[in-house]
């Protein structure tokens, strides 16, 4: 063997193990790749289920958590059934312009109903609770399914009233249990019926899901109003122009 | 000096989903409700995306912040973004007035639609900054570079 052949095949040798070192390092990295995107992948599910779990709007009412006296759910329907229109309201306990449409609509809404013009579907929602200190929003409404429960519709509408007129202040503690309790009371419920389905947040699950039929149905604030299934605009003057027409 | 301004696009990007996602993290009815505000899903998967996106933008976030997989972070990043300026402009173009939710809120807003010029140019400039981290490759200060020697190309 020539000294030239020689040399060809140790440089051979050397370009093989070159190769080979590399086709390693290769598979290793692969192997790298593959183990973090499998890592990353368990963390993302992992999340996604943590927070599946702790989102508690949407859970699967039974017949229990449910105020009876509702209609669709989460309407509360006043007024004769086959009244020609039917006037939507979306409120909520804590939006104070809610309480400014109460203050301009709420007379002549209610004697179109007694004239049998119009129904009125209240549906009541809770996503204000950021507006006080204690979940006021989420409290005053389970207080009126609690009362809606226990002592019917005409108890629960002067309970409505009662709360919007003495609507607490955004940024405060809201009325408390024992308030909600006299409002109750003052409305013409018994105490002890009302106060145990208060103070245990009886129909917490209704609550928290009114939100997600409000948002479902394109509800994105309160007031809003619908008068035969046509939302009215995103105004107040909106809501306010549309209820009053309806009433007539 | 690219792969100083690859390092750079990843912080700016990185932090930015890091600071969107986490924002949003606390209420994830919130995200839920934003992603139907869209109304380009249907309703069986709103949920679920409304879940995810938070956490895939932490992630995505973390990813490009520790310089972990860099490419294929941003690969994501590019994609997410391109999908957030489609889902704008569509609703722009239909005439819906919601928040974004980019960085939490979302729903409907009276004139919300006067922020949508704003929100695509911001999220244009970032998929740029995305799409640059994509076709560099390689960045200063990543874990990358830990894990993955550069091997000789050739014999």
């Amino acid at each position: 063997m020539s000294k030239k052949n020689r040399e060809e095949t140790r440089a051979e040798r050397a370009a093989a193990a070159i190769i080979e070192q590399q086709r390693r390092e290769r598979r290793r990295q692969l192997w790298i790749v593959f183990s973090i995107v499998a890592i990353v992948i368990a963390v993302v599910v992992a999340g996604v289920l943590i927070q599946s779990n702790r989102d508690t709007v949407g859970q699967t009412l039974t017949s229990s958590s449910v105020p009876p006296g509702v209609t669709d759910t989460y309407g509360v329907v006043i007024g004769d059934a086959s009244a020609p229109k039917t006037v939507q309201v979306y409120e909520d306990f804590q939006c104070p312009i809610c309480k400014e449409f109460e203050a301009s609509t709420r007379d002549k809404l209610r004697a179109a109903v007694d004239a049998g013009r119009i129904k009125i579907d209240y549906r009541m929602v809770s996503f204000l609770n950021d507006a006080s200190t204690t979940n006021y929003s989420s409290r005053a409404l389970n207080a009126a399914a609690v009362v809606l429960d226990t002592s019917g519709q005409d108890v629960f509408l002067k309970f409505h009233d009662l709360l919007f007129d003495n609507q607490p202040a955004e940024g405060s503690a809201g009325l408390s249990d024992d308030q909600l309790v006299q409002y109750a009371v003052q409305a013409g419920a018994t105490a002890a019926d009302v106060r145990p389905g208060i103070q245990d947040d009886e129909f917490g699950t209704w609550v928290t899901n009114t939100q997600d039929q409000m948002s479902k149905n394109h509800v994105t604030g309160t007031p809003t109003v619908f008068v035969d299934g046509k939302q009215a605009g995103a105004t107040l003057g909106d809501s306010i122009n549309a209820a009053l027409a309806a009433a007539g | 000096m690219k792969e100083w301004l690859a390092l750079v696009a990843r912080l700016v990007t990185g932090g930015v989903w890091v600071a969107a996602g986490a924002i949003k993290l606390p209420d994830p009815y919130e995200s839920v409700r934003a992603v139907r505000a869209y109304d380009l899903l249907p309703e069986s998967v709103v949920p679920t995306i409304g879940h995810l996106l938070p956490v895939l933008e932490v992630v995505i976030g973390f990813a490009l912040i520790l310089g972990l997989l860099t490419r294929g972070a941003a690969v994501v990043s590019a994609v997410l973004f391109v999908l957030f300026i489609v889902g704008i402009a569509s609703v722009w173009a239909r005439g819906i007035e919601i928040e974004c939710g980019c960085f939490g809120g979302g729903g409907a807003k009276a004139g919300a639609s006067s922020a949508y010029p704003w929100e695509i140019a911001r999220d244009v400039g970032l998929f740029a900054l995305s799409a640059w981290v994509v076709w560099v490759g390689r960045s200063r200060i990543a874990l990358d570079n830990l894990l993955f020697r550069r091997i000789p190309e050739g014999t």
